[in-house]
Protein backbone atom coordinates (compact mmCIF):
# COMPACT_ATOMS: atom_id res chain seq x y z
CA UNK A 1 0.00 0.00 0.00
CA UNK A 2 1.89 3.01 -0.79
CA UNK A 3 0.80 6.85 -1.27
CA UNK A 4 2.46 8.15 -4.53
CA UNK A 5 3.34 11.56 -4.35
CA UNK A 6 3.72 11.45 -0.87
CA UNK A 7 6.97 13.58 -0.21
CA UNK A 8 6.60 13.19 3.82
CA UNK A 9 4.55 11.47 6.55
CA UNK A 10 3.92 11.97 10.55
CA UNK A 11 1.45 10.70 13.29
CA UNK A 12 1.32 13.38 15.23
CA UNK A 13 -0.72 14.03 19.04
CA UNK A 14 -2.99 16.65 17.90
CA UNK A 15 -3.53 18.09 21.76
CA UNK A 16 0.64 18.67 22.02
CA UNK A 17 1.41 19.35 18.39
CA UNK A 18 4.05 16.34 18.86
CA UNK A 19 5.21 13.98 16.63
CA UNK A 20 5.01 11.00 17.95
CA UNK A 21 6.51 9.40 14.79
CA UNK A 22 7.80 11.08 11.27
CA UNK A 23 9.00 9.93 8.32
CA UNK A 24 10.25 11.17 4.91
CA UNK A 25 10.60 15.31 4.78
CA UNK A 26 8.15 17.86 6.43
CA UNK A 27 7.93 21.56 5.17
CA UNK A 28 10.84 23.54 5.63
CA UNK A 29 12.55 19.74 6.99
CA UNK A 30 11.40 20.82 10.42
CA UNK A 31 8.86 17.87 11.48
CA UNK A 32 8.36 19.49 15.00
CA UNK A 33 7.02 22.72 13.45
CA UNK A 34 5.08 20.72 11.11
CA UNK A 35 3.63 18.91 13.81
CA UNK A 36 2.93 22.10 15.96
CA UNK A 37 0.72 23.68 13.04
CA UNK A 38 -0.80 20.13 11.82
CA UNK A 39 -2.46 20.37 15.79
CA UNK A 40 -3.05 23.81 15.66
CA UNK A 41 -5.12 23.04 12.16
CA UNK A 42 -6.96 19.93 14.08
CA UNK A 43 -7.82 22.34 17.04
CA UNK A 44 -9.64 24.87 15.02
CA UNK A 45 -11.54 22.65 12.80
CA UNK A 46 -12.72 20.43 16.42
CA UNK A 47 -13.31 23.09 18.40
CA UNK A 48 -14.33 26.63 16.74
CA UNK A 49 -15.70 25.71 13.40
CA UNK A 50 -19.26 24.79 13.00
CA UNK A 51 -18.34 22.17 10.45
CA UNK A 52 -17.47 19.60 12.32
CA UNK A 53 -20.38 19.92 15.06
CA UNK A 54 -23.59 20.22 12.93
CA UNK A 55 -24.97 17.16 13.26
CA UNK A 56 -24.34 15.10 16.35
CA UNK A 57 -21.61 12.25 15.73
CA UNK A 58 -20.27 13.96 13.11
CA UNK A 59 -16.84 13.81 13.24
CA UNK A 60 -13.83 14.96 11.85
CA UNK A 61 -12.80 12.68 9.45
CA UNK A 62 -10.47 14.52 7.06
CA UNK A 63 -8.36 18.23 6.34
CA UNK A 64 -7.35 18.98 3.45
CA UNK A 65 -4.89 22.00 2.52
CA UNK A 66 -3.93 22.99 -1.08
CA UNK A 67 -1.03 24.97 -2.11
CA UNK A 68 0.33 25.51 -5.23
CA UNK A 69 3.05 23.28 -4.56
CA UNK A 70 1.43 20.48 -2.84
CA UNK A 71 -1.17 19.09 -0.50
CA UNK A 72 -1.37 18.13 2.84
CA UNK A 73 -3.94 16.04 4.29
CA UNK A 74 -4.62 15.38 7.82
CA UNK A 75 -6.82 12.16 9.07
CA UNK A 76 -7.65 11.43 12.67
CA UNK A 77 -6.26 8.12 13.61
CA UNK A 78 -9.43 6.45 15.39
CA UNK A 79 -8.48 4.29 18.96
CA UNK A 80 -11.05 2.71 21.30
CA UNK A 81 -8.84 4.46 23.79
CA UNK A 82 -7.83 8.19 24.74
CA UNK A 83 -5.10 8.97 22.13
CA UNK A 84 -5.44 11.91 20.05
CA UNK A 85 -4.03 11.76 17.16
CA UNK A 86 -3.59 12.44 13.63
CA UNK A 87 -1.89 11.16 10.75
CA UNK A 88 -0.21 13.66 8.29
CA UNK A 89 0.92 13.28 4.70
CA UNK A 90 2.32 16.21 2.49
CA UNK A 91 1.68 15.10 -0.91
CA UNK A 92 3.76 16.76 -4.14
CA UNK A 93 1.14 18.25 -6.43
CA UNK A 94 2.25 17.02 -9.56
CA UNK A 95 2.53 13.47 -8.81
CA UNK A 96 -0.22 13.36 -5.95
CA UNK A 97 -3.31 12.40 -7.01
CA UNK A 98 -5.78 13.46 -4.06
CA UNK A 99 -8.55 11.16 -4.60
CA UNK A 100 -6.11 8.54 -4.05
CA UNK A 101 -4.03 9.71 -1.71
CA UNK A 102 -7.29 10.45 0.84
CA UNK A 103 -8.22 6.59 0.13
CA UNK A 104 -5.26 5.15 1.11
CA UNK A 105 -4.86 7.21 3.69
CA UNK A 106 -7.81 5.92 4.83
CA UNK A 107 -6.66 2.75 5.16
CA UNK A 108 -3.42 3.65 6.30
CA UNK A 109 -5.21 5.11 9.24
CA UNK A 110 -6.94 1.99 9.97
CA UNK A 111 -4.21 -0.49 9.79
CA UNK A 112 -2.50 1.57 12.16
CA UNK A 113 -4.75 0.56 14.66
CA UNK A 114 -5.88 -2.60 13.36
CA UNK A 115 -2.91 -4.15 12.99
CA UNK B 1 21.11 1.77 42.90
CA UNK B 2 22.23 5.24 43.45
CA UNK B 3 21.72 7.13 46.52
CA UNK B 4 18.56 9.47 46.71
CA UNK B 5 19.81 13.21 45.38
CA UNK B 6 17.96 16.06 44.64
CA UNK B 7 18.80 17.22 41.22
CA UNK B 8 17.00 18.08 38.02
CA UNK B 9 15.48 14.59 36.93
CA UNK B 10 16.02 15.25 33.52
CA UNK B 11 19.52 15.49 34.07
CA UNK B 12 20.51 12.29 35.66
CA UNK B 13 18.14 10.59 33.09
CA UNK B 14 20.58 12.09 30.18
CA UNK B 15 23.57 10.55 32.21
CA UNK B 16 21.76 7.44 32.87
CA UNK B 17 20.90 7.04 28.52
CA UNK B 18 24.06 8.14 27.91
CA UNK B 19 26.15 5.63 29.87
CA UNK B 20 23.24 3.10 27.66
CA UNK B 21 22.24 1.78 31.15
CA UNK B 22 18.81 -0.39 32.53
CA UNK B 23 17.08 0.76 35.24
CA UNK B 24 14.60 2.96 36.49
CA UNK B 25 15.11 6.40 37.45
CA UNK B 26 12.28 7.16 40.21
CA UNK B 27 11.06 10.74 40.46
CA UNK B 28 10.08 11.49 44.31
CA UNK B 29 8.10 14.25 45.19
CA UNK B 30 4.48 15.25 44.14
CA UNK B 31 3.14 13.74 41.78
CA UNK B 32 6.71 11.88 41.57
CA UNK B 33 6.77 9.46 38.91
CA UNK B 34 9.36 6.52 37.55
CA UNK B 35 11.07 6.36 33.84
CA UNK B 36 12.26 3.34 32.81
CA UNK B 37 15.53 3.13 30.48
CA UNK B 38 16.24 -0.02 28.75
CA UNK B 39 19.94 0.22 27.19
CA UNK B 40 19.92 4.34 27.50
CA UNK B 41 16.35 4.22 25.64
CA UNK B 42 13.11 4.79 27.26
CA UNK B 43 10.36 2.13 27.25
CA UNK B 44 8.19 3.08 29.92
CA UNK B 45 7.22 5.90 32.51
CA UNK B 46 4.59 6.33 34.79
CA UNK B 47 3.41 8.83 37.13
CA UNK B 48 0.56 9.40 40.00
CA UNK B 49 -0.72 12.20 37.54
CA UNK B 50 -0.89 10.17 34.54
CA UNK B 51 -3.12 7.42 33.49
CA UNK B 52 -0.86 4.35 32.75
CA UNK B 53 -1.56 1.42 29.83
CA UNK B 54 -3.74 -0.17 31.86
CA UNK B 55 -6.36 2.64 33.28
CA UNK B 56 -5.99 3.92 29.23
CA UNK B 57 -7.65 0.67 27.96
CA UNK B 58 -9.96 -0.14 30.96
CA UNK B 59 -11.67 3.46 31.32
CA UNK B 60 -12.22 3.67 27.47
CA UNK B 61 -13.83 -0.37 27.82
CA UNK B 62 -11.25 -1.01 25.20
CA UNK B 63 -10.25 -3.95 27.65
CA UNK B 64 -12.42 -5.64 30.42
CA UNK B 65 -11.22 -5.04 33.86
CA UNK B 66 -10.56 -8.68 34.47
CA UNK B 67 -8.84 -9.34 30.95
CA UNK B 68 -6.39 -6.75 31.97
CA UNK B 69 -6.18 -8.39 34.91
CA UNK B 70 -5.40 -12.07 33.92
CA UNK B 71 -2.71 -10.44 31.69
CA UNK B 72 -1.40 -8.69 34.86
CA UNK B 73 -1.13 -11.92 37.02
CA UNK B 74 0.54 -13.88 33.58
CA UNK B 75 2.82 -11.74 32.55
CA UNK B 76 4.31 -9.30 35.52
CA UNK B 77 6.67 -11.95 36.61
CA UNK B 78 8.84 -11.86 33.48
CA UNK B 79 7.96 -8.28 32.62
CA UNK B 80 5.67 -9.69 29.34
CA UNK B 81 2.51 -8.04 30.31
CA UNK B 82 1.71 -5.95 26.89
CA UNK B 83 3.11 -8.66 24.54
CA UNK B 84 0.88 -11.27 26.36
CA UNK B 85 -2.07 -8.67 25.36
CA UNK B 86 -1.04 -9.00 22.00
CA UNK B 87 -0.05 -12.65 21.79
CA UNK B 88 -4.12 -13.44 22.84
CA UNK B 89 -5.43 -10.82 20.48
CA UNK B 90 -6.87 -8.73 23.18
CA UNK B 91 -5.17 -5.67 21.88
CA UNK B 92 -3.30 -5.35 18.52
CA UNK B 93 0.12 -4.30 18.23
CA UNK B 94 -0.51 -0.81 16.69
CA UNK B 95 -2.90 -0.39 19.75
CA UNK B 96 -0.43 -1.44 21.87
CA UNK B 97 2.40 0.84 20.73
CA UNK B 98 0.13 4.01 20.53
CA UNK B 99 -0.75 3.52 23.75
CA UNK B 100 2.21 3.39 25.23
CA UNK B 101 3.91 5.75 23.33
CA UNK B 102 1.26 8.27 24.48
CA UNK B 103 0.93 7.00 27.72
CA UNK B 104 4.75 7.18 28.12
CA UNK B 105 5.05 10.73 27.05
CA UNK B 106 2.11 12.02 29.01
CA UNK B 107 3.39 10.20 32.94
CA UNK B 108 7.27 11.66 32.06
CA UNK B 109 5.78 15.42 31.69
CA UNK B 110 5.17 14.70 35.76
CA UNK B 111 8.22 12.95 36.39
CA UNK B 112 10.48 15.03 34.70
CA UNK B 113 9.25 18.90 34.65
CA UNK B 114 10.31 19.42 38.40
CA UNK B 115 13.35 21.43 38.18
CA UNK B 116 14.61 19.66 40.85
CA UNK B 117 13.22 16.92 43.11
CA UNK B 118 14.78 13.59 44.85
CA UNK B 119 15.80 11.04 42.39
CA UNK B 120 17.20 7.85 42.38
CA UNK B 121 18.35 5.52 39.73
CA UNK B 122 17.29 1.60 40.11
CA UNK B 123 19.75 -0.28 38.24
CA UNK B 124 18.81 -3.87 36.34
CA UNK B 125 15.24 -3.17 36.97
CA UNK B 126 12.61 -3.37 34.25
CA UNK B 127 8.51 -2.77 34.00
CA UNK B 128 6.38 -5.45 34.41
CA UNK B 129 4.72 -4.32 30.89
CA UNK B 130 7.66 -5.31 28.97
CA UNK B 131 9.71 -3.17 25.96
CA UNK B 132 7.03 -2.13 23.52
CA UNK B 133 8.85 1.06 22.50
CA UNK B 134 12.18 2.40 22.62
CA UNK B 135 12.09 6.24 22.33
CA UNK B 136 15.16 8.51 22.83
CA UNK B 137 15.47 10.39 26.12
CA UNK B 138 16.66 13.45 24.34
CA UNK B 139 13.33 13.69 22.34
CA UNK B 140 11.36 13.64 25.67
CA UNK B 141 13.33 15.74 27.82
CA UNK B 142 12.76 18.47 24.62
CA UNK B 143 8.77 17.69 24.58
CA UNK B 144 8.95 17.94 28.19
CA UNK B 145 10.36 21.30 28.46
CA UNK B 146 7.73 22.38 25.46
CA UNK B 147 4.82 21.00 27.34
CA UNK B 148 5.64 23.08 30.45
CA UNK B 149 6.03 26.13 28.27
CA UNK B 150 2.49 25.05 26.69
CA UNK B 151 1.11 25.09 29.57
CA UNK B 152 2.39 28.19 30.43
CA UNK B 153 0.83 30.10 27.66
CA UNK B 154 -2.31 28.91 28.04
CA UNK B 155 -2.23 30.47 31.81
CA UNK B 156 0.69 30.93 34.03
CA UNK B 157 -1.00 29.31 36.87
CA UNK B 158 0.38 25.83 38.55
CA UNK B 159 -1.80 25.66 40.98
CA UNK B 160 -4.72 24.77 38.27
CA UNK B 161 -2.58 21.40 38.20
CA UNK B 162 -2.64 20.24 41.30
CA UNK B 163 -5.43 22.22 43.24
CA UNK B 164 -9.52 20.28 43.72
CA UNK B 165 -11.46 21.69 40.14
CA UNK B 166 -14.05 24.03 41.33
CA UNK B 167 -16.38 25.32 38.48
CA UNK B 168 -17.29 28.59 39.63
CA UNK B 169 -21.41 28.93 40.24
CA UNK B 170 -22.11 31.52 37.58
CA UNK B 171 -20.52 32.17 34.42
CA UNK B 172 -18.96 35.73 33.63
CA UNK B 173 -20.28 35.90 30.56
CA UNK B 174 -23.83 35.81 28.98
CA UNK B 175 -22.48 33.12 26.38
CA UNK B 176 -19.73 30.58 26.50
CA UNK B 177 -18.51 28.27 24.14
CA UNK B 178 -17.13 24.60 25.46
CA UNK B 179 -15.17 21.81 23.80
CA UNK B 180 -16.55 17.81 24.65
CA UNK B 181 -13.41 17.47 26.83
CA UNK B 182 -13.85 20.29 28.72
CA UNK B 183 -17.64 19.95 29.28
CA UNK B 184 -17.11 16.33 30.51
CA UNK B 185 -14.08 17.65 32.83
CA UNK B 186 -16.60 20.39 34.31
CA UNK B 187 -19.54 17.36 34.64
CA UNK B 188 -17.40 15.23 36.75
CA UNK B 189 -15.89 18.06 38.77
CA UNK B 190 -17.40 17.67 41.88
CA UNK B 191 -16.28 19.90 44.20
CA UNK B 192 -13.40 17.09 45.49
CA UNK B 193 -11.92 15.50 42.36
CA UNK B 194 -7.99 16.65 41.67
CA UNK B 195 -6.90 17.25 37.79
CA UNK B 196 -5.53 13.39 38.31
CA UNK B 197 -8.37 12.19 39.64
CA UNK B 198 -10.35 13.47 36.43
CA UNK B 199 -7.72 11.93 34.17
CA UNK B 200 -7.93 8.17 36.06
CA UNK B 201 -11.69 8.30 36.07
CA UNK B 202 -12.28 9.71 32.79
CA UNK B 203 -9.35 7.28 30.86
CA UNK B 204 -8.09 10.58 29.90
CA UNK B 205 -4.07 11.35 29.77
CA UNK B 206 -2.72 13.69 32.72
CA UNK B 207 -1.36 16.67 30.47
CA UNK B 208 -4.21 16.86 27.96
CA UNK B 209 -6.54 17.33 31.71
CA UNK B 210 -4.59 19.53 33.06
CA UNK B 211 -4.34 21.92 29.20
CA UNK B 212 -7.96 21.80 29.37
CA UNK B 213 -8.37 22.69 32.67
CA UNK B 214 -5.94 25.67 32.36
CA UNK B 215 -8.37 26.59 29.53
CA UNK B 216 -11.17 26.84 31.30
CA UNK B 217 -9.12 28.62 34.40
CA UNK B 218 -8.17 31.10 31.19
CA UNK B 219 -11.74 31.62 30.29
CA UNK B 220 -12.57 32.46 34.19
CA UNK B 221 -14.78 29.09 34.54
CA UNK B 222 -12.92 27.63 37.19
CA UNK B 223 -12.48 28.71 40.86
CA UNK B 224 -8.79 29.04 41.91
CA UNK B 225 -7.87 28.53 46.10
CA UNK B 226 -6.81 32.14 46.96
CA UNK B 227 -3.63 31.11 48.34
CA UNK B 228 -1.22 28.66 47.57
CA UNK B 229 -1.28 26.80 50.15
CA UNK B 230 1.16 23.84 50.73
CA UNK B 231 -0.78 22.02 47.92
CA UNK B 232 1.57 18.86 47.56
CA UNK B 233 -0.20 17.92 51.30
CA UNK B 234 -3.07 17.80 49.56
CA UNK B 235 -2.77 16.25 46.45
CA UNK B 236 -4.07 13.00 46.28
CA UNK B 237 -2.72 10.15 44.74
CA UNK B 238 -5.39 8.51 42.64
CA UNK B 239 -4.42 4.91 42.81
CA UNK B 240 -1.51 2.76 43.59
CA UNK B 241 0.49 2.10 40.96
CA UNK B 242 1.95 -0.89 40.08
CA UNK B 243 5.73 -1.62 40.90
CA UNK B 244 9.12 -2.78 38.80
CA UNK B 245 9.79 -6.17 37.99
CA UNK B 246 14.20 -7.40 38.05
CA UNK B 247 15.05 -7.67 34.97
CA UNK B 248 17.43 -10.61 36.03
CA UNK B 249 14.55 -12.11 37.59
CA UNK B 250 13.03 -14.86 34.53
CA UNK B 251 10.85 -16.64 36.99
CA UNK B 252 8.10 -16.08 39.15
CA UNK B 253 8.39 -16.68 42.80
CA UNK B 254 5.71 -19.60 43.90
CA UNK B 255 5.65 -18.88 47.61
CA UNK B 256 4.81 -14.89 47.37
CA UNK B 257 1.56 -15.18 45.67
CA UNK B 258 0.21 -11.71 45.79
CA UNK B 259 2.51 -10.19 43.64
CA UNK B 260 0.53 -8.51 41.13
CA UNK B 261 -0.36 -4.88 41.33
CA UNK B 262 -4.09 -3.83 41.11
CA UNK B 263 -4.49 -1.49 38.13
CA UNK B 264 -7.60 -2.08 36.92
CA UNK B 265 -9.88 -3.55 39.69
CA UNK B 266 -12.73 -2.02 41.52
CA UNK B 267 -10.80 -1.62 44.29
CA UNK B 268 -6.73 -1.94 44.28
CA UNK B 269 -5.74 -4.78 46.30
CA UNK B 270 -2.32 -5.86 47.24
CA UNK B 271 -0.07 -3.74 46.01
CA UNK B 272 2.52 -6.21 46.53
CA UNK B 273 6.45 -5.58 45.12
CA UNK B 274 7.99 -8.41 43.37
CA UNK B 275 11.18 -6.23 42.84
CA UNK B 276 13.91 -5.55 45.79
CA UNK B 277 13.75 -1.96 45.48
CA UNK B 278 9.74 -1.38 45.21
CA UNK B 279 10.17 2.50 42.87
CA UNK B 280 6.69 3.43 42.93
CA UNK B 281 5.77 5.89 45.11
CA UNK B 282 3.26 4.27 48.08
CA UNK B 283 -0.43 6.18 48.12
CA UNK B 284 -1.12 7.92 51.36
CA UNK B 285 -3.29 6.03 53.51
CA UNK B 286 -5.84 8.17 53.06
CA UNK B 287 -5.89 8.10 49.51
CA UNK B 288 -7.25 4.21 49.13
CA UNK B 289 -10.66 5.63 50.44
CA UNK B 290 -11.31 8.57 48.93
CA UNK B 291 -10.47 6.42 46.10
CA UNK B 292 -12.90 3.92 46.70
CA UNK B 293 -15.25 6.80 46.68
CA UNK B 294 -13.99 8.33 43.86
CA UNK B 295 -14.85 4.71 42.24
CA UNK B 296 -18.65 4.67 43.34
CA UNK B 297 -19.34 6.39 40.49
CA UNK B 298 -17.17 5.12 38.06
CA UNK B 299 -17.34 6.68 34.22
CA UNK B 300 -18.24 3.78 32.24
CA UNK B 301 -18.38 4.88 28.19
CA UNK B 302 -20.43 1.96 26.06
CA UNK B 303 -18.36 -0.83 26.17
CA UNK B 304 -16.74 -0.69 22.35
CA UNK B 305 -16.37 -4.21 20.18
CA UNK B 306 -13.10 -6.42 21.39
CA UNK B 307 -11.50 -8.09 18.84
CA UNK B 308 -12.37 -12.55 19.22
CA UNK B 309 -9.08 -13.69 21.57
CA UNK B 310 -7.12 -15.16 18.83
CA UNK B 311 -8.54 -13.57 16.05
CA UNK B 312 -5.74 -12.27 13.27
CA UNK B 313 -2.69 -12.85 15.13
CA UNK B 314 -0.04 -12.33 12.78
CA UNK B 315 2.82 -15.01 12.60
CA UNK B 316 5.57 -12.65 13.77
CA UNK B 317 4.09 -11.96 17.14
CA UNK B 318 4.28 -15.53 18.49
CA UNK B 319 7.82 -15.94 17.76
CA UNK B 320 10.54 -14.94 20.33
CA UNK B 321 10.86 -11.36 21.58
CA UNK B 322 12.49 -8.96 18.33
CA UNK B 323 15.18 -7.53 18.96
CA UNK B 324 15.57 -3.75 20.76
CA UNK B 325 15.16 -1.10 18.17
CA UNK B 326 17.89 1.33 17.15
CA UNK B 327 15.75 3.77 16.24
CA UNK B 328 12.88 6.00 18.17
CA UNK B 329 9.70 4.60 17.59
CA UNK B 330 10.97 2.34 14.93
CA UNK B 331 8.09 0.08 14.89
CA UNK B 332 5.85 2.52 14.12
CA UNK B 333 8.05 4.14 11.16
CA UNK B 334 7.92 1.14 9.57
CA UNK B 335 4.11 1.26 9.08
CA UNK B 336 4.79 4.58 7.68
CA UNK B 337 7.42 3.66 5.36
CA UNK B 338 5.86 0.99 4.10
CA UNK B 339 2.92 3.46 2.99
CA UNK B 340 5.10 5.69 1.36
CA UNK B 341 7.08 3.45 -0.62
CA UNK B 342 6.39 5.02 -4.10
CA UNK B 343 8.99 7.55 -3.02
CA UNK B 344 11.80 5.92 -2.66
Amino acid sequence: MAIPGAVGASIVDYTTGFPVATTGAAPNDDHEAAAAGTADVVQAANSRSLFVSAVPHDLLEDLIITTAGGYHLLRPVQTDFDSRLVLYVWLDRVLGNLAVARHRMQKLADDLVAT
Amino acid sequence: MTPSTTVAPGRLLAQVAGERQTGALVVGGHPGGAVYVLEGRIIYAESAAAPGVGELLTASGRLAGRTWQHALDQGTATARVGRMLVEHGHLTQGELELCVLGATYDAAYFALAPPDAPVQFHGGVTHWLGPVVHIDPAAVAREVRRRAKMLDDIFPDPRVDTAVVTPIARPPRERITLTAPQWELLVHADGQRTPADLAFLLGKAGFATIQELRRLAAAGLLDLPDVRGKAPEFVRLPRSRGTAVDARRAHPRRDDSPTVPVVSGMRPAAPGPPAPDPPAPAPAPSALTEETSAHGTVYRPPRLARRKPGAKLPKEVAAEPPPPHPGTDEVLLKRIRTALRALR
